[in-house]
């Protein structure tokens, strides 16, 4: 064995197991160098270990026990105290959010129901008028209006709440789906039914002249106006 | 080379129930019946597992800790939580091996603790010594040798390796053991401990005339 790899064998195998008759304690046998480092590396590892495991603690062991159930008692205390704080932190935080932001995001929210909006509506059957005529009872918010075009566009502009204009939207569509609504009638049926008319009209007329009483229809969109085949 | 595999994980499995004297299962019957005495709330109990394991976790917190003062304080950090814990100890293991387990994290987290306070900033000489044996020389001298030979040695080392080489090359456990103490692989094990021994012997390595040479 050379000095080299005695050295290397020194540097990281185990002291302890070195036995007398071991490679390296054979060269050291021979290499005052390498048995003077071995002897130092033993001697301090063996001093460290004497050092280190004969060292007693301090501390008397009744003490370090009865020290031990006290702190580990206050621990447990802490823990229930922790543990109850975060609790009521939490409780605190709740009833704060309930009292406080909870009401105001539903006022939020309530705010966002009677926002109003304004809706066109596009008509394909009913005229602007008779569409008016149908929704004017439903659209009586403080602030909610419809407008009727007088460009002769087929369609109905309501301004009102989510409610309101859900619910004009749903009569104007009734009324649009009706099957026997005037737009649906054929061309003959519906020369047919201003003949019906014209004959009511003037029949009332004759009756109106002897009974003493005007024949003016009342002004205004109202549910007379609606045409008759429409419901 | 599967069912060698296999043979070599059983025989592993099996080995430390086998190795089991009949002198370890009476300490281990002896450990768990104080412990559950101990968990009933019985002080005496306690009292006797803390005298019975004092000295040993004394030992185990001297590799974690700085000095001495240090390791007393780890040590009656691992009474109060073995105080604490005693419950969950379960019978099928040694008491060793878990107040072993609460040494090692209880110094963990002391040390992690201290580093935050910015108190591992101050190099050890730079503290002062706390001057409480004043009326035991001769211990005094002990621990002070003790802290000395503490920053020689393990300084330098991290924490695994200086762990790995108290265990086996100062208290004579072997590195199995060793692995079976701190669970860890016996090959990280033999890995920590040829680095350890690599870094602590260097320096007196360094004074051979060869070494040099064999450095470069």
């Amino acid at each position: 064995m050379t000095c080299e790899e005695c050295i290397r064998e020194l540097a990281t195998g185990s002291l302890r197991e070195l036995a007398g008759d071991s490679p390296v304690m054979n060269h050291c046998a021979g290499c005052r160098d390498c048995a003077q480092l071995t002897t130092l590396l033993r001697d301090r590892e063996y001093q460290a270990a004497t050092v280190l495991n004969s060292l007693p603690p301090r501390s008397n062991p009744i003490t370090v026990a009865e020290t031990a159930g006290l702190l580990s008692g206050r621990r447990r205390v802490g823990g229930l105290v922790v543990m109850a704080s975060g609790a009521a932190w939490v409780i605190t935080i709740w009833i704060a959010a309930a009292v406080t932001v909870i009401p105001r995001m539903n006022s939020a929210e309530a705010d966002g129901r009677n926002a109003l909006r304004t809706e066109t509506i596009p008509l394909t059957c009913l005229s602007p008028q008779q569409a008016a005529d149908i929704i004017n009872p439903y659209v009586h918010g403080r602030r909610s209006m419809y407008w009727v075009p007088s460009t002769g566009i087929s369609a109905i502009t309501v301004r009102g709440t989510a409610s309101e204009l859900a619910r004009s939207r749903d009569l104007i569509r009734e009324f649009e789906k009706d099957p026997a609504a005037e737009c649906r009638l054929t061309p003959a049926q519906k020369t047919t039914l201003r003949h019906m008319q014209s004959g009511v009209a003037g029949e009332s007329k004759t009756s109106g002249a002897l009974l003493g009483k005007t024949s003016t229809p009342p002004k205004g969109a109202g549910p007379s106006e609606i045409p008759p085949a429409t419901k | 080379m599967r069912l060698y595999r296999f043979r070599k994980r059983k025989a592993r499995d099996a080995s430390p129930a086998e190795s089991l004297t009949y002198r370890d299962r009476a300490t281990y019957a002896l450990d768990a019946q104080l412990a559950s005495l101990a968990a009933a709330g019985d002080d005496s109990a306690f009292t006797t597992i803390v005298t019975r394991f004092q000295p040993a976790v004394f030992r185990w917190a001297l590799m974690f800790a700085r000095d001495p003062d240090e390791a007393e304080d780890i040590t009656q950090e691992v009474f109060v939580r073995t105080h604490q814990q005693i419950g969950q100890y379960r019978s099928d293991g040694s008491l060793e091996a878990w107040l072993y387990r609460i040494t090692r994290r209880s110094a963990t987290q002391m040390r992690r603790k201290s580093k935050r306070r910015g108190r591992l900033a101050l190099s050890p000489g730079a503290q002062p010594a706390r001057d409480v044996y004043t009326t035991d020389p001769g211990g005094r001298v002990d621990r002070e040798r003790a802290a000395s030979i503490i920053r020689e040695l393990f300084s330098t080392l991290p924490q695994r390796q200086r762990e790995i080489f108290d265990l086996v090359d100062l208290q004579g456990l072997s590195p199995a053991e060793a692995a079976d103490r701190t669970g860890m692989k016996p090959v990280s094990v033999r890995s920590s401990l040829f680095k350890a021994r690599k870094t602590i012997r260097e320096s007196l390595l360094a004074t051979h005339p060869s070494y040099r040479e064999l450095s470069k």
